[in-house]
This record gives C-alpha cells, sequence and structure tokens, in this order.
C-alpha cells in the first residue's frame, strides 16, 4: 500500500479496487460452488473471515487478470467488471455481477492525495463483500454444473493486450436485477449488481 | 355282551385307585404330623377299613371269577349257537377272542395292581406297628419325666429359700451399694478433675512442646531475620521506590482511563468534526447560494431602485406586476382610444390635406389674383405717376395760363377745368386708395392663408407625431403577439416537459439495459481473457464427450461383434480392439463364478430335500412308535397330539424350561380332563413317558370300547 493513512492516490486507489476484485471474486466463486469447498482456504482480511482458492490453475487464471485490471484501473480506462457465470449444459448464462467502474479521471492529471483513510474504505468494501454473501439466500441454486468467466468492459481506444480478445455482452435472457452496496476510494467508484436468469416457477 | 361284562370290572378297579389314594393321603399326613394319642384309634379304623378291603377283594375275586366262568359259559353257548350258523361270524368270534384276550390282559394287570396295593397295605401295617412302638417309648418318657418334675419342684422350693435369703443379702448389699455408689461418685469426680488436669497437662506439654519447636523455628527465624534485616535495610528504599511506582502505577492508571476518556472523545471530536466539515462544506455551499441569491437580490433591488419602483419584497413584485398589468390594461384602453383617435385624427388629417390642397389651389389663385392686383397696381401707380405728371404738366399749363393770363380773366373756365382735373385727381386718388385698400386685403388674405398653412402644416406635424407615438407606444398589436407568443410559450413547455418525461423513461430503461450488462458499442470494447474458465470447461467437456462418443461407438462395434458370436469373433476382438482386451476376463471370472454359484444351489438344495426327507421320515416313524405327533408351536414349546385322540384339538402341552431343562406340562382342555393321570405319573411318579403311556393307553382303551 503506497498511500498513507491519510489520503489516497490513484495507485493506491487501483491496487485497492484490485484487491477487492480478487477478494470478491474469490468469495462469489465460493459461494455459489463454482468450485468445490474444499479447495478454498480461510484468510481473514477486512477484518473478516474470507474464502480464498487454492486450485492452481484459477490462482494463475486470477492472478493474471486482476494485475491487467490494475493496470487499466492506474489508466482509468475500465468501465466495468462482469463475472458471468455459465450453464455448461445449455451454454446459458445464469448469473452476471456486474462491478460499474466510475473512475475519476481528474486524478491522473493531478497526483495530490485524496482525503479519505483506507479504513472508511476498507469499511465499505467490507459491508459489499457481506451483502454478495447475503445474496446467496435469494439467489436461485445452481443445480448444474457451472463455469465462470470475467468480462471487462474498457474504452474503445484501448489497446488489446495479448492474451485477451473481445467478447460479447454476454446479457441474461429474461433477467432480475438486484443492486448491491457501492463503495468509492474518492478516484474510483464501484457500483455492485447482480442479475441472474429469472426461474419460472416463482 | 362281552364289553359290558367287562365293564364293571374296570369301574371297580378305579373305585379301588380311589380308596387308595384316600388311604394315602391322611397316612402322609399322619406321618408329617406326630400326634400320638390319636394313633390308637386310627389302628382301630384302619384294621376296620382293611377288613372291608379284604372282603371287598373277595367279592372282587369272587365276582371276577364269576364272570369269567360265566363268560366261559356264554362262549360255549355261542359255539354251540354258532355252530349252526354261517362262518361270517367267525371272523367276529375272532375279534371277540381277541378282545377277550385283552380283557385277559386287563385281568392280569388288574392283578397286579392288587397285588401291589396288598404290598402297599403291608408297607401300612408295618408302619402302624412302629408307631404302636413309638407311642410306648414316648408313654415311658411321659412318666420319667413326671418324676423329673416332682424332683425340681423339690428343687424350686428350696431355691424360693435360699432366694429369701439372698433378698435379704441383697438389701445389705443394695445399701453398701449405694454407699459405693456415692464414694464412687466422689471418686468419679476426683477422677474427673484428675482427667481435666491430665488433659490441662497433656495440652500443656503440647504447648510446650510446640513452643520449643518455635522456638527453634525462631531461632532458625532470627538467623534468617538477620539475613533478612541487611535486606530489610533496603526494604524502606524499596518501600519508596514501591510508592513511587504505586504513584506512578496510579497515575498511570488515571492516566490511562484519561486516555481511554481522551480517545473516546477523541472519537466523538472525530465525528464531530467529520459532522462539522459536512457542514463547513454545506456551509460554504451555502453561502454561495447565498452570495448567488444576495445578488440576484441586488439585482432585483437594482431593478427596482432603476425602475423607480419600490421593490423589496417579492409581494411588492407581485403588487407592482399587478400594477403594472392594470396599467397595461389601462394603457391598452388608452391604445384602443388613442387608435381610435388616431384613426379620426388620420381621417380629419385626410380631411384636412385635402382642405390643404383646396386652400394651395386657392392660394395660389389667391397669389396669381395678387400678381394680377400687383401688377394692376404697378400699372395703377404708372398710371397715378403718370397721372401726376400729367397733372402737374396740366397745373405748370395752368400756372403757365395763369400767369400769362391775369387770374381773373380766366377764371370760370379754367377754375372748370380745375375742379373738373380735380374732380378727376379725387376719383383716381380715390380709385387708387380703393385699390390700395383691395390689394392690402388681399395681402391680408395671403397672410391669413399662410397661418393657416402653417397652423395646417403645425397640425399635420403633431398628428405625424402623435401617430409615430402611437405606433411606438400602441402594443395592441403587440400584446396579440405578445399573446400569441406566450401561447407558443406554453406549448412549448408542455411539449418539454412531455420530453423530461420521454427522457426519464429512456433513461430508466437505459438504466435497465445498463444493469442487464447493455454497452455502446461505440464507446466501449469488452474484452476477456483468453483461457478463461468457461471456455476450458467448454473445452474439457467437447473433450470427454468425443471421447464417450468413440468409446460408445467402439463398444457398439463391440456388442455387434459379439452378437455375431463366436469364438472367432473373440479372437478377432483381441486384435482389433484394446478395450475389449481388458473387458472379457472378468466376464470369464464372473461365469466361472457364477457356475460355482449355481452348484452349490444345487447342492444346498439338494441337501434341503434330503434333510426335509429325513426329518419326515423320523416324524413318522416316531409319530408310528410312541403315537404321538410332535409339534413346535413356539420356542420351548411342544404340542403332543396322540393318535388315539377323540377330537383333532385334544392335544398336550409341553414347555422346556429353559433354567433346568426339564419338561413341564402346560394346561389345555384335554390336559384338565386327565386331572388323576397328572397326579399319578407327574407328581408322584415323576415321569412324563409314563404319563404319555397312560394317556395313550387310556385313548386307545376308548377307542376300542366304542
Amino acid at each position: 500500500m503506497t498511500s498513507t493513512l491519510k489520503g489516497i492516490t490513484l495507485k493506491g486507489s487501483a491496487e485497492l479496487v484490485a484487491e477487492f476484485f480478487s477478494f470478491g471474486i474469490n468469495s462469489i466463486l465460493y459461494q455459489r460452488g463454482i468450485y468445490p469447498p474444499e479447495t478454498f482456504t480461510r484468510v481473514t482480511h477486512y477484518d473478516m473471515s474470507l474464502q480464498l482458492t487454492t486450485d492452481p490453475k484459477l490462482k494463475n487464471y486470477l492472478t493474471n487478470v486482476v494485475s491487467q485490471l490494475k493496470e487499466w484501473l492506474f489508466e482509468c480506462t475500465v468501465q466495468k467488471l462482469v463475472l458471468v457465470i455459465t450453464c455448461l449444459e445449455t451454454n446459458e448464462v445464469l448469473e452476471r455481477w456486474q462491478f460499474d467502474i466510475e473512475c475519476d479521471k481528474s486524478a491522473k492529471e493531478s497526483s495530490a492525495p485524496r482525503e479519505k483513510s483506507i479504513k472508511t474504505i476498507q469499511e465499505e468494501i467490507r459491508s459489499v463483500i457481506r451483502q454478495i454473501t447475503a445474496t446467496v439466500t435469494f439467489l436461485p441454486l445452481l443445480e448444474t454444473p457451472c463455469a465462470f468467466d470475467l468480462l471487462v468492459y474498457t474504452d474503445k481506444d484501448l489497446e488489446v493486450p495479448e492474451k485477451w480478445e473481445e467478447s460479447g455482452p454476454q446479457i441474461i435472457d429474461q433477467s432480475e436485477e438486484v443492486r448491491l452496496r457501492s463503495f468509492t476510494t474518492s478516484i474510483h467508484k464501484v457500483n455492485s449488481m447482480v442479475a441472474y436468469k429469472r426461474t419460472d416457477s416463482v | 355282551m362281552t364289553p359290558h361284562q367287562v365293564n364293571p370290572s374296570s369301574v371297580s378297579n378305579s373305585c379301588i385307585c380311589r380308596y387308595f389314594r384316600v388311604l394315602f393321603i391322611p397316612a402322609n399326613q399322619q406321618n408329617e404330623c406326630k400326634q400320638n394319642f390319636v394313633g390308637s384309634s386310627r389302628q382301630g379304623s384302619l384294621q376296620h377299613r382293611y377288613l372291608q378291603l379284604d372282603q371287598e377283594k373277595k367279592q372282587m375275586e369272587l365276582s371276577h371269577k364269576r364272570a369269567r366262568f360265566e363268560l366261559e359259559k356264554a362262549a360255549a353257548d355261542r359255539t354251540e349257537h354258532e355252530v349252526d350258523r354261517n362262518q361270517d361270524l367267525l371272523g367276529r368270534i375272532k375279534k371277540l377272542e381277541e378282545r377277550e384276550t385283552d380283557a385277559a390282559k386287563n385281568l392280569t394287570e388288574k392283578e397286579e395292581a392288587n397285588r401291589s396295593l396288598r404290598k402297599n397295605l403291608d408297607g401300612l401295617n408295618k408302619k402302624l406297628e412302629e408307631r404302636d412302638a413309638r407311642l410306648n417309648t414316648a408313654n415311658q418318657t411321659i412318666s420319667s419325666c413326671m418324676d423329673e418334675i416332682r424332683e425340681l419342684k423339690q428343687k424350686s422350693q428350696n431355691q424360693e429359700f435360699t432366694i429369701s435369703s439372698q433378698t435379704l443379702e441383697n438389701q445389705e448389699l443394695q445399701e453398701q451399694l449405694d454407699l459405693q455408689r456415692r464414694k464412687y461418685q466422689e471418686v468419679s469426680q476426683l477422677c474427673q478433675s484428675l482427667q481435666a488436669a491430665q488433659s490441662s497437662c497433656s495440652v500443656h506439654l503440647t504447648k510446650i512442646k510446640e513452643l520449643e519447636r518455635r522456638l527453634a523455628l525462631q531461632e532458625q527465624d532470627i538467623a534468617i531475620v538477620k539475613t533478612v534485616k541487611s535486606e530489610v535495610a533496603k526494604v524502606p528504599d524499596l518501600e519508596k521506590e514501591l510508592k513511587r511506582l504505586r504513584e506512578d502505577n496510579s497515575f498511570l492508571r488515571e492516566s490511562r482511563e484519561n486516555c481511554s476518556l481522551l480517545k473516546e472523545e477523541v472519537e466523538g471530536l472525530r465525528k464531530k468534526l467529520e459532522r462539522m466539515e459536512k457542514i463547513k462544506e454545506e456551509l460554504v455551499n451555502m453561502e454561495i447560494e447565498k452570495e448567488r441569491l444576495t445578488e440576484k437580490l441586488q439585482a432585483w433591488e437594482n431593478l427596482g431602485q432603476s425602475s423607480g419602483l419600490n421593490i423589496r419584497k417579492p409581494e411588492d413584485l407581485s403588487r407592482e406586476v399587478n400594477q403594472i398589468q392594470q396599467r397595461e390594461i389601462a394603457l391598452k384602453e388608452q391604445n384602443y382610444t388613442l387608435n381610435s383617435r388616431v384613426r379620426s385624427v388620420e381621417r380629419s388629417q385626410s380631411e384636412l390635406r385635402a382642405e390643404l390642397t383646396q386652400q394651395r389651389g386657392k392660394t395660389l389663385e389667391e397669389q396669381k389674383k395678387r400678381e394680377t392686383q400687383d401688377s394692376l397696381v404697378r400699372r395703377l401707380q404708372n398710371r397715378v405717376l403718370l397721372l401726376t405728371k400729367e397733372r402737374d404738366g396740366m397745373r405748370s399749363i395752368l400756372g403757365s395760363y395763369d400767369s400769362e393770363f391775369a387770374p381773373t380773366e380766366y377764371s370760370p373756365q379754367l377754375s372748370k377745368r380745375l375742379r373738373e382735373a380735380e374732380d378727376v385727381l379725387q376719383k383716381t386718388q380715390h380709385h387708387n386708395a380703393e385699390l390700395e385698400a383691395q390689394l392690402t386685403k388681399a395681402q391680408e388674405e395671403t397672410g391669413s392663408l399662410k397661418l393657416q398653412l402653417q397652423a395646417v402644416e403645425l397640425e399635420l406635424e403633431s398628428v405625424k407625431k402623435q401617430q409615430t407615438s402611437a405606433a411606438d407606444g400602441s402594443s395592441s398589436a403587440a400584446k396579440e403577439e405578445v399573446s400569441t407568443l406566450r401561447q407558443k410559450i406554453e406549448e412549448l413547455e408542455a411539449e418539454r416537459q412531455r420530453l423530461e418525461e420521454q427522457n426519464n423513461i429512456l433513461e430508466m430503461r437505459l438504466e435497465r439495459h445498463n444493469l442487464q450488462g447493455d454497452y455502446d458499442p461505440a464507446k466501449t470494447r469488452v474484452l476477456h481473457f483468453k483461457m478463461n474458465p468457461t471456455s476450458l470447461a467448454k473445452q474439457e467437456r467437447q473433450q470427454e464427450v468425443e471421447s464417450l462418443r468413440e468409446e460408445v461407438t467402439s463398444l457398439r462395434e463391440l456388442v455387434r461383434s459379439l452378437q455375431e458370436g463366436g469364438a472367432v469373433a473373440h479372437t478377432q476382438d483381441y486384435s482389433c480392439v484394446s478395450g475389449v482386451s481388458l473387458s472379457m476376463p472378468p466376464s470369464k471370472e464372473v461365469l466361472d463364478l457364477r457356475k460355482q454359484m449355481a452348484s452349490s444351489e444345487l447342492r444346498n438344495q439338494r441337501l434341503k430335500e434330503v434333510f426335509r426327507k429325513k426329518i419326515q421320515e423320523f416324524r413318522t416313524v416316531c409319530y408310528l412308535l410312541t403315537g404321538y405327533q410332535i409339534d413346535i408351536t413356539t420356542e420351548n414349546q411342544y404340542r403332543l397330539t396322540s393318535v388315539y385322540a377323540e377330537h383333532m384339538d385334544d392335544s398336550l402341552l409341553f414347555k422346556k424350561s429353559s433354567s433346568s431343562g426339564s419338561m413341564q406340562l402346560m394346561e389345555t382342555e384335554f390336559s384338565k380332563t386327565l386331572g388323576e393321570m397328572v397326579t399319578l405319573h407327574l407328581h408322584h411318579q415323576k415321569s412324563i413317558p409314563a404319563f404319555l403311556s397312560a394317556v395313550t393307553l387310556d385313548l386307545f382303551s376308548r377307542q376300542t370300547m366304542i
């Protein structure tokens, strides 16, 4: 963490947000049972216990994506991060966890740190992760084997890096949306929400 | 006939049995209770009974003999009768003979029973004799006892004497005892005091020991104390230090409390500060807004000042506006009136113009007239000049005439002429004056006309001015325009609201789309990692499906080849399909196991059959040999049904007690009817086989009877 306790810089903000995504994605994967629970290990962060994967492949993938995301966050070129959960049998999108990122591009020019303590930011992040955990109560059960994918919405003028490719938005047909809490580092604002396929039975 | 004859014997037999039983039970009781005094009378009765029984027995024997005699007689008679009859009866006779033999058997049995009874009787007699002997001995003992009693009485008298003497002694002794007791009490008191002293002594001793121990300890302590004292010297310093530390401690505690308080305070203050900052921001915003508002207000006030209206409040403004509107209305009315006036003025103006043109024409005419008048005047002046010159000439002439002629000479004519000339002059002068008057008159007329023209012109100008001012101020047309414009503004406002609503709806939709993940392809592009878990999982799945498909096809081929069958296919499979070689051995094993299982099952079945057969055989043999069918109803319970049972339900129930292993007869409807046999064979003889045989015999006999 480069930022001091008093304020926060663009770099610190990007790191903080990327860290949040890392933990958030891990806890979604654990809560939704995309990966078996025995492949997760308990870790204490943000003053709460969180689940982190131990699956080497998944770990590698997440570090790749999150480091790239950090770069984009630093450049303020990322608009959204979407975690898409797809049913493997029907190739149908069942859930979309969308994190809208609002970048304050003025922070790129002025390097002056913003006045917001990491403690309060972490408190906000904690409440977002708590809410993610709580959403399991109303989300429909994933009965079929599922896989996930991470989509990043970036500015059009961005150069596509190696190992990355363009993709469709993976929109759910007939979805219900629920807005979750948001948090802001005063440079990046992250609004979270989840959309899930409407089940006919309800 | 014969069975009837046999019957009484059996009945009498059972009677005997009953008697014996009766005999038995009291005898037992007698044995148990040893009532010696009653024995003799009983013996008498017994002897009597015995005699009776003897007689009966004799009778029975007699009857027996008689019966046998009669039977033989009857048989002889029958044979005599039946020789003549057909041979069919021979079979019967044989049967009867068999029965006879049975009866004979019975008889022998009964004789045996009689014998045994006799034996019993003998035994009883012996017992009775023994009892007599015992009674005699008892009597002897009684007499000896009486002697003893007498002796004892004497002894008791002696003892009474001794007792009286002893009571006296006793009294003395009691007195002594009292004395002794008193002494004892004293002694015991002394003793108690002694014990107390001893106990105190022991306590003191223990105390002394303890004190000694303490002394030793104290000596040790003193040694320790000496060593400690040196340390104690340091104590004050330490105490001081302790005090200091305590103070420090208390101070620190206080300071900690203070600190926590301060922390809380700090927390509170921080919160306050945050709130204050927020408030400050709000304040700044408010101030900015305030300034904006004051500026606005200033502008308004300026406006008010500039406009000269006394606008200080919005009410004033509205009032002002109302006033202005009223004024506007008034002005509008004025405007309308002015407009009408303008129109009338225009009309009058046009009239005036026409008049003016007329007047101009008139003035022109007048000017022409004047010019003509002027020329006339000039001509007339010229003529006047000429006339004056002529007059002067005439006068000179006249003078000359006068001078030449005496004034008297010429007189009438001249005077006449003069007069005439003077008249003419006067006339011309008069005419001149008239013309002059006419001229001045014309001149006056033109001046007045000019004045009139000027007035008209002024009027025109004023009218023009009025017209222009009316065009400026009059807002009739403008008002209409304003109203139309207002309508337009209202329409536009409505349209704007509609558009705003539409805009809101569209924004909501956009938001929803945004929530669903829609994006603007012109601005945004969606990227994802090439090697993401979904695509990997999909690939894996596809691979799996393909491998499964391959397996399915190979297996299908295998199945087909197997269906085509034969060892040939087998060998081919071995060569061509690798998976088959793996799948074949287990099938062989399975087949072997199945064969084994089948053979073992077969063996089992055979064994079962053999067992069943053997069991059946055993049961039938048991049934045939013992005459009982033995069934197991429940565990440890066996039901025995006799071959000769009268009813199907007649059965005996035996229970095997688990503790001792012995069998016990349970009560059934059938066993209730067998009370005698139960008591005889089970209670006395304690033999179940005997009981069962008896039952068999009984039942068998009943069957044969019918």
